[in-house]
Order: structure tokens, then C-alpha cells, then sequence
């Protein structure tokens, strides 16, 4: 007996996607609307979306403390790259150790749970003093941002799988612990782990423009900062939309990549 | 008449308790010996959560029996045993792995030949009816189909006996039928010997040629029925519908 496979009805789908698609530029549209309404009464103040972009168009044709807007941007993502790679290669073996051994669980766990509720910004300080306002101090301040929900994830995605699944695995031939890991707990955990690591990259450009804020001579947070200093408005809001669609485009990177590593997953 | 068969798995007064809410240990498997002979398609049936579970895990290794034990082929099964292929109640399809990456878990954790262990695959997924479904993941399969990949994975992993732990329990009744069905169909083209849990007197009565009858919760043998009628078997049979009959009234009532 033979299965035909069916095909998704896609006429169903047509129909109701295209409104869908059409939806969110109609409120994007109403925000740059709300946008005009309020920048109108003060420009100074609150510059119009047409002066902001004015000066997005300007900051990227002259440079502004020796980068231009993409080069701004640009540093911001090489240090939150630089240390989220760092996260994720220290944060994820981390993180599955305290969630597949008990040893591991029981001390190097219990320290972290203690870490833990700390907030990330309460760390700056310390990372100033310890390490100054150079470049050190501020891959550091970042890795601890986007070590934590990586580490705290991939150990509950190892929690949490289906013990269905380790018995699917002992009963056909994954026989030692390796195995086990390998082709059962890890690949299981994969899409929480994943969820982690789209935590540290939201982490990651939050305390990138804090720490770029404090000290920096270059960056987006840097922009803004040098916006608030000398009152200008409009650059402070150029940094903003910058970090805003920085922030956007790196979602889209990672869901691609998510989507490459977890095809199974539907949820993405 | 059971002298001339060979005796494949015996399983000598096995026991498990559980603790209860109360702390209290309770019986869920009591006293049990049965023999397992080669070839055959033995059912295990009684009502639901009456202990057949926690029974097919200590005989797949995958739980320690408190008392008694377990000899597949003269060697005592203490550990998760591969050479019993286990069809899975919940399927246990890992939804990481494609049809085929999911048929041939097994031989490739063996670090089997891929080319020996794809041909043998293909030869199952054939047999189950999922040609041209290799390469689909889990997801996108109905209920049915997904356990009939669940039992090419056990094929495909060539065990001495295969365990069937109420494939088709979560199966609506149209295709539960077409799949009992199905097993049968496969049973005569590739004979094994298969132990069969199931709660369903038909699907029993259909597929086994022994039948196990168990005791409500916890689990004891309360008959054991050869069921001597040809196979296909035609359910509106009368020796069928007397079994049937039979066996029903003996049943106990799940409460």
C-alpha cells in the first residue's frame, strides 16, 4: 500500500497571507505617522523622521570621530560578534555539563544560579574598574550578558527532553554516554539552545550601547552618547534607528541560520 | 504441543512495586513467568495501565525488575537491551531526523556499512508503505504513518524479537484497523518473533497466535488462549467471536 502525498491547499493560504503581509506596513506606517504628528510642534527637540533621515544620510557620508554611520555600526557588531562567539563557545558545553551531570550541576550550577539574578548592567562598574574603559572591558562586559541566558537555556533544554527519547536512543545501539549526547540530548536541546542564544544577542547589542555609552570612541552607542553631550538631537535619534535596524537584521541572520540548523523545528 | 518450540525469552517470577502517594510500596507487576517462543506473534493483553508497561520495559532492559529475571537467548537481560526492537507507544520518532535518518538510528549508532544498513532500510520503508517519504521529517506525517516508520526502525535494526508496545493506541479506529492489517501482512513476509501489548480484544484476537490475558492492576496472567484459527482471520468468524466473547467476560474491568 503506497501513501500519496497531499499538497497543502494553496489557494487557502494565498488568501489569507497577503493581508497579512500587507498588515505590518500599514502599522509602521501609522507609527512614522504618530512620528510627524508629534515632532511637528518642536524640532528641536523632537526632529522630524525626514530630518533624522537627512542626517542618517549625512553621518554616512561624513565621517563623525573617524567612522562614518556604517563604520559606527559596523564597530558595534564586531564587538558584539566577537563576544558572542565567546558566549556561545564557552556558554553552550556549559551549559549542557550542568544539565547532563549531576557533579557539574551540584557546583559549578549552584554558583551560576547564585550569579544569576544579578543584572547585567549592575556588572559595568565592576568591569570598569577591574579592566578600564579599553576594548578588553567591553568584550567582557558583553560576554557575561550573552553568557547567561546561553548557558541558563542550554541547560534547560537538556532538562527538559522527553525521557521517551533517551529510551529511543539505549534501545537502539546508542550505547555509551558519548552516544547518548550526540545523537539524542544534543540535536533534542538544539532548538532551546538556539532560543538561548537569540536571548545573548538581544543581551549582547543592549549592553554593547551601554558600555559603548560609558566610554568609547567609536560605535552606536558612542553616537548616541556624543548626541546627548553636545544636544543634538537628531544624532542621538540617527543612533537610535541605526541600533534599531541593526538589531532587526541580526534576527533575521539568526532565524536563517536557525532555520538551516533546525529544519524539523515549525516554530521558528 | 508447546515441546516442539523453541523457547526464545523466559521470563521467571518477575515483580515491581512502585511507591504510592502514601509512601507505601505497591505492586505493579506480580510474580510473572512466561516463556517466549520462536517465531511467534504473542499478544499481551489487559486493560489499560494494569502494569503491561512497566512488564515490556523490564523485558526491554530499559527497567530493572525488583524480583526475578529476564533471558533473552540463554543471556540474562540486565541493561537496555538493542537486540529487542521496541515500536514505541508514542512513536519516540526523534523529530530531528528524516524518515530514513530516523529508520537507520540503529544501525548507524552500530557503525554499521551505510550501504548495507540504506539497502535494508529501503527494503522496510517499501514494506510499510512509505516509499518516497524518506526525506519528509515527522512533522509532516499523519499518525499512522509515523508509526509506520516506527516499525521500519525496528526492523531495520534487525533484532532477535521485536516489542510492540500498543502501536496503534492513539490511532483512530479506521486506521488502527488498516494498520493491524498492515502488521500482518508484514509478519508473513518477513516472520519474527513479536511480543504484542495491546488493550483491544479484536486487534488480539486478530494479530496473535498466543494471547497473554492479565488482571487489572497489578498485573498477573489470568489465561493464557492458543489461538488456533488461520490467518487472515475474518472477525465475524465464529470460533473468532466466541473467543471474543469469552475473553471479554474473563476481562477485568479498568477502572
Amino acid at each position: 500500500m503506497r501513501i500519496k502525498k497531499e499538497k497543502i491547499s494553496t489557494e487557502y493560504k494565498m488568501k489569507y497571507s497577503i493581508w497579512y503581509h500587507v498588515l505590518p506596513f500599514l502599522s509602521i506606517g501609522l507609527l512614522i505617522a504618530v512620528w510627524y504628528l508629534g515632532s511637528s510642534s518642536n524640532p528641536m527637540i523632537f526632529p522630524t523622521p525626514n530630518t533624522v533621515l537627512r542626517r542618517m544620510i549625512e553621518l554616512s557620508q561624513n565621517k563623525l570621530s573617524g567612522y562614518t554611520l556604517i563604520g559606527h555600526m559596523g564597530v558595534s557588531l564586531l564587538r558584539v560578534a566577537v563576544s558572542l562567539g565567546l558566549a556561545i563557545i564557552i556558554g553552550v558545553p556549559l551549559g549542557v555539563l550542568i544539565g547532563w551531570s549531576r557533579g557539574v550541576r551540584a557546583t559549578i550550577g549552584a554558583v551560576f544560579e547564585c550569579i544569576r539574578p544579578i543584572p547585567m548592567l549592575a556588572w559595568i562598574p565592576l568591569m570598569v574598574m577591574w579592566f578600564g574603559i579599553g576594548e578588553k572591558s567591553k568584550i567582557i562586559m558583553i560576554f557575561m550578558a550573552a553568557l547567561m541566558p546561553i548557558v541558563v537555556n542550554s541547560y534547560t533544554g537538556i532538562k527538559m527532553i522527553s525521557p521517551l527519547y533517551l529510551d529511543v536512543g539505549k534501545m537502539f545501539n546508542a550505547s555509551t554516554e558519548w552516544q547518548l549526547l550526540r545523537s539524542i540530548v544534543l540535536p533534542a536541546a538544539l532548538p532551546t539552545i538556539f532560543a538561548g542564544i537569540r536571548n545573548a544577542t538581544s543581551m549582547a547589542l543592549m549592553v554593547v550601547l551601554a558600555a559603548e555609552m560609558i566610554a568609547a570612541r567609536a560605535g552606536l552607542g558612542f553616537l548616541i552618547n556624543r548626541g546627548m553631550e553636545v544636544f543634538d538631537v537628531s544624532l542621538v535619534m540617527s543612533g537610535m534607528v541605526a541600533i534599531g535596524v541593526t538589531g532587526a537584521l541580526v534576527a533575521v541572520l539568526t532565524n536563517f541560520i536557525e532555520r538551516k540548523l533546525c529544519p524539523w523545528n515549525r516554530s521558528i | 504441543m508447546e515441546q516442539k518450540y523453541l523457547t526464545r525469552l523466559k521470563i521467571s517470577n518477575i515483580s515491581k512495586s512502585f511507591p504510592n502517594k502514601e509512601g507505601k510500596r505497591e505492586l505493579a507487576v506480580d510474580n510473572i513467568s512466561l516463556d517466549v517462543y520462536d517465531g511467534e506473534f504473542l499478544v499481551l493483553l489487559g486493560p489499560g495501565r494494569c502494569g503491561k508497561s512497566v512488564l515490556l520495559n523490564m523485558i526491554a532492559g530499559l527497567m530493572k525488575p525488583d524480583e526475578g529475571k529476564v533471558v533473552l537467548d540463554g543471556e540474562e537481560i540486565t541493561k537496555p537491551n538493542p537486540q529487542m526492537g521496541m515500536v514505541f507507544q508514542k512513536t519516540g520518532l526523534l523529530p530531528w531526523l528524516t524518515v530514513m535518518d530516523n529508520i537507520t538510528f540503529g544501525p548507524r549508532q552500530r557503525g554499521e556499512s551505510k550501504k548495507i544498513y540504506t539497502e535494508r532500510a529501503q527494503k522496510y520503508i517499501d514494506m510499510v508503505g512509505l516509499t518516497g517519504f524518506e526525506k519528509s521529517y515527522p512533522y509532516q506525517l499523519s499518525g499512522g504513518m509515523k508509526q509506520r516508520v516506527g516499525i521500519a526502525r525496528a526492523y531495520t535494526n534487525e533484532p532477535k524479537i521485536l516489542i510492540m508496545d500498543e502501536p496503534f493506541g492513539a490511532l483512530d479506529a479506521q486506521t488502527r484497523y488498516s494498520m493491524e492489517q498492515e502488521v500482518q501482512n508484514i509478519v508473513e513476509k518477513d516472520r519474527r518473533t513479536i511480543i504484542f501489548v495491546t488493550n483491544n480484544i479484536e486487534e488480539a484476537l486478530m494479530l496473535g497466535d498466543r494471547i497473554i490475558l492479565f488482571t487489572n492492576y497489578p498485573a498477573r496472567i489470568k489465561k493464557i488462549y492458543d489461538v488456533n484459527i488461520s490467518k487472515p482471520r475474518d472477525t465475524m468468524d465464529r470460533t473468532f467471536l466466541m473467543l471474543r466473547k469469552e475473553i471479554s467476560e474473563n476481562t477485568d474491568l479498568a477502572l
